[in-house]
């Protein structure tokens, strides 16, 4: 039996190879599956290593309090002004909510013009609180960061965001990530720390600089990542200076800091939100938890969309390979009748033509699976999409799927030839 | 008696009838014996010999082989039965010209389960029997008819078989490779091995011990 399978991939590897055209045409959609496969399996599990990421991060126990756009008036008369959740607020909830480990506030503003040393650049400013540094703090910080003095005095100190400088060595990577722009260009050739910079006509003075994980190391969270925020000042600074807009509106981020306890803090501050804003639902409080597990179906459907068109490809090659298996029976007919003449049975004759098929499909999945590698890695970085994580089991998936679609596919042309009649496979031309 | 038919009988499919190519033909064969089988084009020799061959199947008729009802053979009895105990010799060769002569040889030894080494070391040996010593490596195309045809009978010979059938073994040869080819056959036939040959030259015929003319799918008299 090992003897007639060995013979059996010689001949078929010979026959292949002497149809190369032919071979190639056929297992070309097999390769196009694999590359499919292994894009959507690397997508699946980038998913999961996200979530793990976050979980890793910052936890998965967050929360944050945003105003209430879908809030509707059945008449101009009903409107009532939103109320204000601003830093005496947020001070208050911290109060009530000492077990919190994080309580965050932040006012976004951005487009900002800052000024140092005769060069003015366009920058995005956002007002925090100390305990911003307790999320998604993705930096080396140089200098120091806010305190809480800093705030009661509205104190006109500024935290400097860094780029990260791009990976040494990697061409790829600079060409994608050098798109810098006048601001990452200022704050990387001078340091700034102790000096001072106007922002919007406001001197300020720079306490800290904040320089970004390099891209290798960044955490790519489901919250979204505030790439855009250049300069942190405090946020009663931000109000009092009238540089960030939204007159002390805060968006506020709190992480209960346990996961098992996060209903009981989602009550807690749907409690707090009522008591001092009454019923207006004014605000809502996004379950963050609820948001990547959202997040993440919709990337899993996507994924799915994706196997979808894999199978389709797959299922295209492997019509692709009887087309070719049924073409070299009826081609190599006599050679059957020979071969059933000498002695070889059914069974002999059908592991003939499922081998070469086999091969076939084994080889559209190599192909497909280097193709996919050179796809997910170097190709998306040159195309700036993000390198997918391609571990050695995707390709090996795929290879697998590959040839049991082609031995699938090469059951039926096996079985005709296998069920020629010797004396007829014999008289053929 | 190694073969023994009975009112054997074969029609092709086609027209209203079929087309009937064996009549109810008679005849044993005992071993050892040197056959021909002759007739005119179209008298249903070489549909005899496939079906002495356990190619086709007799429509009508009983086929014994070796004492055995051909009839209540499975496919795979059919296939054993070939390869261990009949071997072929067919007017255009029917070697496979992407293997060499060796390769070819050992081809029903390789159906049989047997190893590298030993099949490597038989068909040499068998190549050398037919006198073909050093062109193990040469494929179909690189010799002759008369080369290719004893690389044919070496494998036919290759699982030691009791019978061989010949279907107008010399038909695509010139006459100094068609007397070596006959030579051979007779020589096999002098050890002990039956051979039933299909020829229409009447004068190789009458070399054979027996001879079985045919016509219009029956025996003559």
């Amino acid at each position: 039996m090992t003897r007639a399978l060995l013979n059996a991939v010689r001949t078929g590897g010979a026959e292949i190879w002497a149809h190369k055209t032919r071979s190639v045409l056929s297992f070309l959609a097999i390769a196009v599956g694999s590359v499919v496969f292994i894009d959507a399996f690397s997508a699946i599990f980038h998913t999961y290593e996200r979530l793990e990421q976050q979980r890793e991060f910052s936890g998965l126990a967050r929360m944050r309090i945003i105003q209430n756009q879908a809030a509707s008036y059945s008449s101009p008369d009903d409107y009532v002004e939103p109320p204000t959740f601003g830093y005496e607020e947020l001070k208050k909830l911290r109060a009530q909510a000492p077990e919190f480990y994080m309580v965050s506030g932040e006012a976004r503003s951005w487009r900002n013009v800052m000024e140092y040393g005769g060069e003015r650049v366009v920058a995005s400013v956002a007002g925090v609180t100390p305990e911003w540094m307790k999320r998604d703090f993705g930096y080396t910080l140089r200098g120091r960061f806010f305190n809480w003095h800093d705030m009661e005095d509205k104190l006109r100190v500024c935290v400097l965001i860094r780029k990260a400088p791009p990976p040494p060595g990697e061409k790829i990577y600079r060409k994608v990530y050098s798109n810098t722009n006048a601001f990452d260009t200022l704050v990387t050739h001078q340091d700034l720390l102790g000096k001072a910079v106007s922002i919007d006509g406001i001197t300020f003075t720079v306490i800290g600089v904040a320089e970004e994980f390099p891209q290798s190391r960044r955490m790519q969270g489901f919250s979204g990542w505030r790439e855009q925020t250049k300069v942190l000042i405090p946020v009663t600074t931000g109000a009092n200076y009238g540089i960030v807009r939204g007159g002390g509106q805060l968006e506020v981020s709190i992480d209960s800091g346990d996961e098992a306890a996060f209903d009981d803090a989602q009550r807690k501050v749907n409690n707090f939100l009522k008591i001092n804003f009454g019923d207006g639902d004014f605000f809502v409080v996004e379950n963050q938890l609820e948001e990547i597990r959202k997040n993440m179906a919709a990337r899993l459907k996507d994924a799915l969309v994706t196997i979808s068109l894999g199978m389709l490809a797959f299922i295209a090659g492997g019509i692709g390979i009887m087309n070719v298996t049924l073409a070299t029976v009826f081609s190599r007919t006599k050679e059957i009748g020979v071969r059933r003449a000498i002695g070889a049975s059914r069974s002999d004759i059908m592991l003939q033509f499922i081998v070469e098929a086999v091969l076939l499909g084994l080889t559209g999945g190599v192909l497909g699976s280097v193709l996919g590698y050179l796809w997910g890695v170097p190709l998306k970085v040159i195309l700036g999409m993000g390198a997918s994580p391609i571990k050695p089991w995707m390709p090996l998936i795929s290879i697998l799927i590959a040839a049991v679609t082609a031995f699938a596919f090469a059951i039926y042309p096996a079985w005709v030839a296998a069920g020629l009649k010797p004396a007829d496979a014999l008289r053929a031309e | 008696m190694t073969i023994s038919c009975k009112d054997l009988a074969k029609v092709y499919e086609g027209g209203k009838e079929g087309w009937p190519a064996l009549r109810g033909v008679t005849f044993d064969i005992k071993p050892g014996e040197f056959v021909a089988v002759t007739g005119p084009s179209g008298c249903g020799k070489s549909t005899l010999l496939n079906i002495l061959g356990l190619l086709d199947e007799p429509s009508g008729g009983s086929y014994r082989l070796r004492g055995r009802d051909t009839g209540a053979m499975s496919d795979a009895e059919r296939s054993l039965a070939r390869r261990d105990g009949i071997g072929f010799v067919f007017q255009s060769f029917h070697l496979l010209n992407r293997l060499t002569a060796a390769e070819n040889v050992g081809l029903p030894l390789l159906y049989a389960g047997v190893e590298r080494e030993p099949m490597r070391e038989r068909a040499h040996g068998l190549l050398g029997r037919v006198g073909l010593q050093g062109k193990e490596r040469k494929t179909p195309l690189e010799l002759s008819g008369g080369e290719r045809q004893r690389v044919a009978i070496a494998r036919a010979l290759a699982n030691s078989p009791e019978i061989i059938l010949a279907d107008e073994p010399t038909g695509n040869l010139d006459s100094a490779s068609s007397r070596e080819i006959l030579d051979i056959l007779f020589g096999l036939n002098a050890e002990g091995i039956t051979v039933v040959m299909v020829t229409h030259d009447r004068e190789l015929a009458a070399r054979a011990g027996r001879n079985l003319r045919m016509r219009d799918g029956r025996l003559e008299a």
